[in-house]
């Protein structure tokens, strides 16, 4: 029953109900089997009867009235998402007129995920609704800035992420005092630090010989090949800690950490160093063992029966 | 003779077999091709022209967009903000010149300054298009007293039958809104949102603009029991301490509900009627007058029409309220307060307690 079932007076009952119209029987609308058999019945929807509005209930002053009051999207299940967009609507609708800048020179900014957005709303927000609800931001968010509102900006702050992530700038990487140049390279399991100085072309691998480290002349030579492939053999110094994985893996990712660290010395060698190839991390890993296979592909000989 | 030649063929040989010195060592920064070339991975074997080589050895700056980058700095620093402000200026002064131009439909002023239901007239019905009904192949033969008559194929619907009883449904908004009831607008085709909103605003109460959740009513509790409520007195302003009858109340259905497409959310009115709750409907020649308990005889499928008449029946539920608060603020509460406090909730009820006895009277 509704909560103002006392909409009628107080010495309200069935008997005295006013109908503008006889009310319809449900039996005479009621479709017999006979005429119809074949088809489903139709839909019948009995609706509530009028309302007595030709007296105001009597007033009581003694008890302090009170009564529920809902935020006007609460017939929908999901009051909070769907005031915000009307609000944004109607913030657009106001400033529609507002000179704007096409969509590349607008500032750059990171709205709230779907996922980010439920948590704030505390509601299941469908991905699509949400994602009209961006589309209008951008179109405000293309508006001059030197001309936009202040309350405009405001009210956008709430769909901007907490942490701006395009406010986070790399630390550029640095010379020290010593003359070192740091890079890190990872190939595989093993992972290499490597210090790069001016020098005349000595190479310490964890402390030993890179003749000692890597028996095979492939490994030394792809080690660091940065350097070879630049012509700078005899113009740096390396030092390099690498540990983990095998004799290949460790090479490799000495091959990537030296060619970082040249290129704190030359930024300009790195188109390079991109064709020489050690400028990317080979992302490759050992592919682990599947049941039913053998190994990871391998798969144990096809029998008939 | 021959150790001569053969020492001149061997030098020839050796020539031969040293690589040539590439003119790019001459460059600041120096690379040696020979060895890139031999790379597995070099790409530019194919194009081996010197411009190409040169090109790529010198850096190329990419420009970067984000944050305040040098672009955004420039747009502040242009004056975009004077010329809009001379714009503004120069609008002002030319607007009032010109010839003036009579009064005529505006399709925004429907929605942003709606008509009153003193405004029905005959004339704004039909300019809004609500006597044309469906083909008449299509009617529902109940609405025939509502038919005017047939033209072009189609039913028209009798406009003074409609605006007796649009005028009837503002006579029944305004009655539930200055009793404090909650009114429902609820428009679920594309277009309508703006009036059904606008028209929820006036009155008071809620708006429904995309599809009906079924059971919303007879299972409230599940699908719309997460949604705050607050507690307000009878001048609307919120009252506190309220917080425990809130999370155990039942949950709220409407008083009134107004449909401007029935035919579309006949699940919603079959709940309303479950609940007796009474419904308002624009009924089209091919919809069933008896899903309502009010109906009004018009065209749902013209926009213009169902914005005239949320806009009227809103601007009836303005006024419902606006009566509603003079009678408050002489003393006269036009309702019952809610069984809020004074009903038993599961929680006070095992404590057998009363918000009055610990609060003592108010």
């Amino acid at each position: 029953m509704s909560s103002f079932a006392s909409l009628a007076p107080s010495n309200y009952s069935p008997g005295e109900l006013h109908f503008s119209s006889p009310p319809i029987a449900r039996d005479a609308l009621a479709v017999s089997p006979l005429d119809e058999p074949s088809q489903t019945p139709p839909k019948l929807a009995i609706a509530a009867p009028p309302l007595d509005l030709t007296s105001l209930p009597p007033p009581n002053p003694t008890k302090r009235p009170r009564h529920p009051r809902l935020p006007p999207s609460y017939f929908t299940g999901r009051p909070d998402s769907t005031d915000n967009y009307l609000n944004l609507l109607a913030l657009l609708r106001r400033y529609q007129t507002l000179p704007t800048v096409p969509p590349a020179q607008a500032p750059r900014v990171a709205w709230r995920t779907v996922t980010q957005y439920r948590l704030l709303v505390g509601e299941p927000v469908r991905a699509s609704k949400y994602h009209k609800i961006v589309e209008v931001l951008q179109r405000l968010n293309r508006i001059h800035p030197s001309v936009i509102p202040p309350d405009l900006s405001q009210a956008m702050e709430i769909y901007k992420r907490d942490v701006d992530p395009y406010a986070v700038k790399k630390k550029p990487a640095i010379i020290d005092e010593d003359g070192r140049a740091y890079g890190v390279g990872r190939r595989k399991s093993s992972s290499a630090k490597v210090y790069l100085v001016q020098g005349e072309g000595e190479v310490l691998v964890n402390g030993k010989s890179i003749n000692k480290v890597f028996g095979r002349i492939h490994d030394r030579e792809s080690a660091l090949w940065a350097l070879k492939a630049t012509g700078r053999m005899d113009k740096y110094n390396v030092w390099a800690l690498v540990t983990g994985g095998g004799s290949t893996g460790q090479a490799e990712a000495i091959t990537l950490g030296a060619a970082k660290a040249l290129m704190v010395f030359e930024p300009a060698l790195k188109p390079a160093l991109r064709r020489a190839g050690c400028v990317t991390r080979d992302p490759r890993r050992v592919e682990r063992k599947k049941p039913g296979h053998v190994k990871a592909r391998k798969m144990p000989a096809w029998v008939k029966r | 003779m021959m150790i001569i030649r053969k020492a001149l063929i061997r030098l020839g040989r050796r020539i031969a077999i040293a690589p040539a010195r590439s003119w790019t060592r001459a460059l600041a920064t120096e690379v040696d091709i020979a060895s890139i070339e031999s790379s597995p991975s070099n790409s530019l074997r194919d194009t081996k022209s010197i411009e190409s080589q040169v090109q790529n050895e010198t850096v190329k700056v990419v420009p970067q967009i984000g944050g305040r980058t040098q672009s955004t700095q420039n747009l502040l620093e242009d004056n975009t903000a004077a010329k809009y402000a001379q714009l503004q200026q120069h609008k002002k002064l030319t607007n009032p010149l010109g010839s003036r131009i009579a009064p005529h439909y505006q399709p925004h002023f429907l929605v942003n300054d709606p008509p009153r239901p003193s405004d029905i007239t005959l004339e704004l019905l039909l300019a809004s298009q609500a006597h044309l009904g469906h083909k008449t192949s299509h009617w529902n033969p109940i609405n025939s007293r509502y038919i005017f008559g047939i033209r072009q194929g189609i039913h028209i619907i009798s406009l003074d039958v409609t605006a007796s009883h649009l005028r009837r449904a503002c006579r029944v908004v305004a009655g539930v809104a200055e009793r404090g009831g909650l009114i429902l607008f609820v428009g679920t085709r594309p277009g309508q949102d703006r009036c059904v909103v606008k028209a929820a605003q006036m009155a008071g109460g809620c708006h429904l603009f995309e599809r009906w959740t079924p059971g919303s009513i007879t299972n409230g509790h599940q699908i719309l029991g997460n949604c705050r409520t607050k507690v307000v007195d009878e001048y609307d302003r919120e009252i506190s301490g309220y917080d425990e009858e809130l999370r155990d109340r039942p949950v709220l259905k409407p008083d009134l509900v107004v449909c401007m497409n029935p035919l579309e959310n006949w699940v919603m009115l079959h709940e309303c009627g479950l609940n007796a709750i009474p419904t308002i409907g624009i009924i089209d020649t091919d919809a069933n007058p008896t899903w309502v308990t009010y109906p009004i005889p018009a065209n749902d499928d013209s926009l213009r029409c169902v914005q005239v008449i949320a806009g009227v029946l809103g601007r009836a539920g303005e006024e419902g309220q606006k009566s509603r608060r003079e009678k408050a603020m002489h003393g006269n509460v036009t309702y019952t307060p809610s069984a809020l406090a004074t009903g038993v909730s599961t929680k006070r009820g095992r404590m057998g307690r009363s918000r009055e006895d610990t609060r003592g009277p108010q």
